[in-house]
């Protein structure tokens, strides 16, 4: 028989959740989750929405894309939990659905929950995320733990490396909560301005080769603004790039002058 | 159409590149963000330059995974959350029985008489569907209740990654995954826990052969069979001052021999069917952390407990109705349950068993907590046996074994019936809840069919051998 | 009611068997497309000639189809007869055998990407799998495994694949057999074929990707070592072995040490990943921070000795041996130790 397919493979199907396009027009804000696994990313989402999903101290437990809402200075948010990955790059279905989304969904603020005890390892996700979005916030989670481990982490100078704004945080105990949603709301709403750190120490064969492949790409589509990402995505070979540039996709995505911030219908990711 | 042209030259650009930097893309792109984020943290992470006078994490996992303290302290746990279990659930099982089924029940009965309910419609309301589903609560509930809140505390404190770590060596040798351990002592709660359990293998071929082989872990539901059984028929072949312990020594017996398929089904199935399925392994042990004990209770009561037994309830419903109806659905003079347990009756001599106990298996299907109440129900009625039970299709237990015993026996069962009953318990098809389950997580319709009739072929093959060899023997 | 039980167990037989009865169909259903294989090998054989610029002829034909030499001549008078080569002294492809060709290897070289990324079937048997498969699969079936894979530009082996055009890039690769003492080099590419040679080369631990260092030559044996280790094979075994000069930001290490020669305790700098760790292992190494230049300090061991606590960029995490062996460092300072 055809043992080539991985229809049978038993990953999480996290699929079933996202296949349907996401209905914004309830929303003034759209947010996306991401972060490693056993970060206590589910909690940071528990708590900015009131419910509750299982946390556990495993990783990989949020297994399905949650979505929840919330009001915060009179606007509404709609957030969505991702499945917690390490990374973005692989063609593992959970980094594919996390990827896109942050990428063809555009959320208007893309949260990024870290481990204040792994941070480097942690700071790997960021920096991809950083390259697919300007509109980010960071959460350093389970800083009491950090604390108790001897590590301290000076929250202005992460936040000036990365451009974005950092917020220590210890969800478990609703510590850090309410600067985050200050951060989110001044992202979303472009009071703060983020200015993200790009990745800058690739190797001389690969930065030629994002800088040629990138070039072209802002030719052809100058609004773009992660081109980098593009071609890095293009440079994998990943189809569902491949296929956004050929079918205009991509151009239509990022328009100038696209005012209208709630797209109507997620495209098919 | 000069974009046509010009995204295709993007992509045939992108094309060359990717010939010119090879194979390493991938590598390569990981380790420029890896520097980055090394420079990055360098400059906004500090860490207390004083070597800590103990790291509690560290004493911690020494002692747990030291060669001399590992398996002791595992084995004391374990074993500790398992008496828990048993013995705390005794109290509160028996108090909802004698609610939901000494109590409720026969005032059920009486408000349908009271409102001239035809018997029909009570028989297969009440007795049938109510019953079953009473009984699967009364046992199932209170176990659950006690066995997976503490479990999750375990997890939530991160003692058991290390469970994992210490017993990874041996499921390593037969192919499967250290997490394995775990979904396997989750499925001695509940089969179907167990197998969504195994979302914490991330590794595909490990986590179908976990998956897979958790039906071989004894659940709850068939404990208190294999006790029942063990007392009737083992026990009393021992002098009476040695029956506890000789018939406690065949339940557990039972239970490695559970332990010990599941590892040679594991080891059969990463070298056959699941050969060429993707592998890898790796094996984060967080850091430990005082458990919230409430939050934790509580979220393991929805998560698990409430999960599972309303599954079960919805699947037990049903099995009740059928239950009831082939005990008094009539052809020619004979319940329906006569006239199959005449039937298969051979083939169960065949193998060790009997009619009865293959039809209460095919029927009981639901949950295995109704298995033995069906099996008492069916010999009352095949072997006319009056004055016990409520009467044809009413599920029934008795409250002392020796009374228990006596019907058995009055149904012709021998010690070979005993020991083939507590072989079959052990291998055979998972109940509905679990197969429905492994539909669900594993999404394909060939894993569920390999996980349902692979254990069942296996307790066919044992029951018939073991009672062949008896035969020629005895 | 034996009749149930007997149908009973035939399904569960079935149901047991259904994989090894699936790929017996298929194989059966090839020997009926026999012929098929064999004009698909012969162009495969004739197009490597071509890219090696060694004359492909109908003895050679023969010779690697395992078949007569008049078997190989009438199988050389079919392709002509499809337009698919010119013969002569030397068989030529036309542009058509040349697509055809290509079509073929470059469903050959996505499937041993795929075996080699997505399953766990050891090295020795993918090019056996392979072989099988490429007369196999539609072009349909060959693209959505391409884009389920990434659109891979090389096979495990070094080997470019076609893209569904045909284009392949230029290689400058030259044999292990041609460099001198004291050279070094990267291996970009082991020949699979033929298959004794190639599981020997195996055998040795060589893959693509690693180090190599001359150490002696002469027309018996070529000693060098590869990624520290002393391997020794016949010039004829390293003729199957291709390599390129190093890129260079590349420097040749000494002898390699891997994770798992390092002391509880102790602390180290990973400088790279075995090539022989690939797919989704791989991938999960680097993201837990597996990459050269990061600390990995093993912490404590499990009962048994396996696996054994490794801390990497913070966090603590268990692999095993075996992976451990696949991991290079340089030794760094020693932890005092602690009680």
């Amino acid at each position: 028989m055809n043992d080539k397919g991985c229809e049978t493979c038993p990953v999480y199907k996290p699929g079933n959740l996202i296949r349907h396009g996401i209905n914004m027009t309830d929303f003034d804000f759209v947010i996306a989750l991401a972060g490693n696994p056993n970060t206590g990313k589910s909690t940071v989402f528990n708590n900015l929405t009131g419910l509750r999903q299982h946390t556990g101290n495993w990783p990989g437990k949020t297994v399905s894309r949650a979505e929840g809402a919330f009001s915060f200075n009179e606007k509404k948010f709609k957030i969505v939990d991702l499945p917690g990955t390490y990374s973005l790059l692989s063609t593992s279905q959970d980094e594919e659905i996390a990827r896109d989304f942050i990428l063809f969904g555009r959320p208007d603020v893309t949260v990024v929950v870290v481990d204040a005890t792994r941070l480097e390892r942690n700071l790997n996700l960021v920096l991809q995320v950083l390259e697919i979005t300007e509109k980010a916030v960071l959460c350093v989670n389970l800083i009491d733990e950090a604390e108790r481990n001897k590590i301290t982490i000076d929250d202005r100078s992460l936040s000036r490396e990365l451009g974005i704004p950092v917020v220590l945080a210890a969800a478990r105990q609703k510590k850090g909560m309410p600067e985050l949603l200050n951060y989110i709301h001044a992202v979303a709403s472009g009071n703060y301005k983020c200015k993200p750190h790009r990745i800058s120490s690739e190797t001389r064969e690969l930065k030629s080769a994002v800088e040629k492949l990138s070039t072209r790409i802002l030719k052809q589509l100058p609004h773009l603004p992660n081109a980098r990402w593009v071609a890095l995505r293009l440079l994998d070979g990943d189809q569902r790039m491949i296929d956004a540039v050929r079918n205009g996709e991509l151009e239509e995505l990022f328009k100038p002058d696209d005012g209208n911030q709630n797209l109507m219908s997620v495209p098919n990711i | 159409m000069n974009d046509k042209k010009n995204t295709n030259e993007i992509l045939k650009l992108a094309d060359e590149l990717r010939w010119e930097i090879g194979n390493d893309f991938h590598d390569a792109l990981a380790e420029s963000i890896h520097a980055d984020a090394a420079q990055i943290a360098a400059v906004a992470v500090s860490y207390d330059d004083k070597k800590p006078q103990f790291d509690m994490d560290r004493t911690i996992d020494r002692i747990v995974t030291s060669p001399w303290l590992g398996f002791p302290i595992m084995f004391l746990l374990l074993a500790g959350v398992f008496w828990v279990t048993i013995e705390g659930s005794n109290i509160p099982s028996g108090y909802l029985a004698s609610i939901l089924v000494d109590t409720v029940h026969p005032a059920l009965k009486a408000f349908a008489d009271s409102i001239n309910t035809p018997f029909w419609l009570s028989g297969v309301l009440i007795d049938g569907a109510y019953l079953a589903m009473a009984w699967v609560i009364a046992v199932m509930l209170p176990p659950m209740a006690i066995f997976f809140p503490i479990f999750s505390l375990l997890e939530d404190f991160g003692y058991l990654p290390r469970v994992a770590f210490n017993m990874d060596n041996l499921y390593r040798r037969v192919g499967a995954h250290g997490k394995q351990a775990l979904t396997m002592s989750m499925g001695f709660g509940c089969n179907a826990a167990g197998v969504v359990a195994a979302r914490i293998i991330d590794s595909p071929r490990e986590r179908l052969i976990a998956i897979i082989t958790n039906n071989f872990s004894l659940c709850n539901g068939r404990w208190p069979t294999q006790i029942l059984i063990a007392t009737i028929f083992i026990g009393a072949t021992a002098p009476a001052h040695l029956a506890g312990i000789v018939s406690a020594g065949a339940v557990v017996g039972v239970a490695v021999l559970g332990i010990f398929s599941s590892l040679v089904v594991s080891w059969f199935l990463s070298r056959t069917v699941l050969k060429g399925e993707a592998s890898a392994f790796s094996l984060e042990l967080p850091p430990y952390r005082p458990p919230r004990i409430l939050q934790t209770l509580y979220t393991s009561l929805i998560d698990r407990t409430l999960f599972v037994l309303w599954r079960a309830i919805v699947f037990a419903f049903p099995a009740g109705i059928v239950i009831w109806l082939v005990a008094n659905i009539h052809i020619g003079g004979a319940a329906v349950a006569e006239i199959f347990i005449d039937w298969t009756n051979p083939f169960g001599i065949l193998i060790g068993l009997n009619g009865v106990i293959l039809l209460a298996y095919i029927i009981a299907i639901p949950a295995n907590e109704i298995v033995i109440p069906t099996v008492l129900m069916l010999t009352v009625l095949v072997s006319s046996i009056s004055g016990v039970g409520g009467g044809s299709g009413v599920m029934f237990e008795l409250d002392s074994i020796e009374a228990t015993s006596s019907i058995l026996h009055a149904g012709g069962w021998t010690l070979l019936t005993g020991i083939c009953l507590m072989l079959f318990s052990l291998l055979h098809n998972p109940c509905s809840t679990t197969i429905y389950t492994i539909y669900k997580e594993t999404g394909s319709v060939k894993w569920t069919l390999i996980s349902t009739f692979l254990p069942i072929a296996m307790g066919l093959v044992v029951c018939f051998t073991v009672a062949q060899l008896w035969y020629l023997l005895a | 009611m034996e009749l149930i039980l007997i149908a009973i167990v035939i399904v569960l037989l079935l149901v047991i068997l259904y994989p090894k009865i699936g790929s017996l169909a298929a194989r059966k259903s090839m020997n009926a497309s026999n012929e098929r294989i064999y004009v698909e090998d012969a162009l495969k054989h004739i197009y490597d000639c071509e890219y090696k610029n060694i004359n492909g002829t109908v003895q050679s034909i023969a010779g690697n189809l395992n078949i007569s030499y008049d078997r190989a001549a009438k199988l050389a008078e079919r392709l002509e007869s499809l337009g698919m080569i010119i013969t002569g002294d030397v068989l030529r492809l036309t542009a058509e055998g040349r697509s055809y060709a290509l079509r073929v290897i470059r469903v050959h070289r996505l499937w041993e990407r795929y075996l080699a990324d997505e399953t766990s079937i050891p090295e020795k048997e993918w090019h056996l799998n392979a072989e099988l498969k490429e007369h196999d699969i539609s072009a349909i079936e060959a693209e959505a495994l391409s884009v389920q894979l990434g659109n891979p530009v090389y096979d495990p082996h070094g080997d470019p694949i076609p893209t569904v055009n045909g284009e392949l890039p230029e290689k400058n690769w030259k044999p292990l057999s041609s460099l001198q003492s004291g050279d070094v080099a990267r291996i970009v590419h082991i020949e699979d074929e033929p298959n004794t040679v190639y599981a020997q080369l195996v055998a040795e631990g060589l893959y693509p990707g690693m180090h190599v260092k001359v150490i002696e030559t002469s027309s018996e044996r070529i000693k060098f070592e590869a990624n520290g280790e002393e391997v020794i094979i016949a010039p004829l075994f390293a003729g199957n072995i291709s390599i390129a000069p190093l890129a260079e930001f590349e420097t040749i290490p000494e002898k390699y040490k891997t994770l798992l020669e390092l002391k509880r305790g102790q602390e180290a700098e990973v400088i790279g990943l075995s090539k022989a760790c690939r797919g989704t292992q791989r991938r999960r190494l680097m993201d837990l921070g597996v990459v050269p230049g990061s600390k990995i300090s093993n912490e404590f061991i499990s009962t048994w000795g396996d696996p054994i606590a490794y801390k990497i960029c913070g966090a603590t995490i268990g692999l095993r041996r075996k992976q451990a062996k696949q991991i290079f460092i340089k030794p760094g300072k020693t932890e005092s130790a602690k009680a």
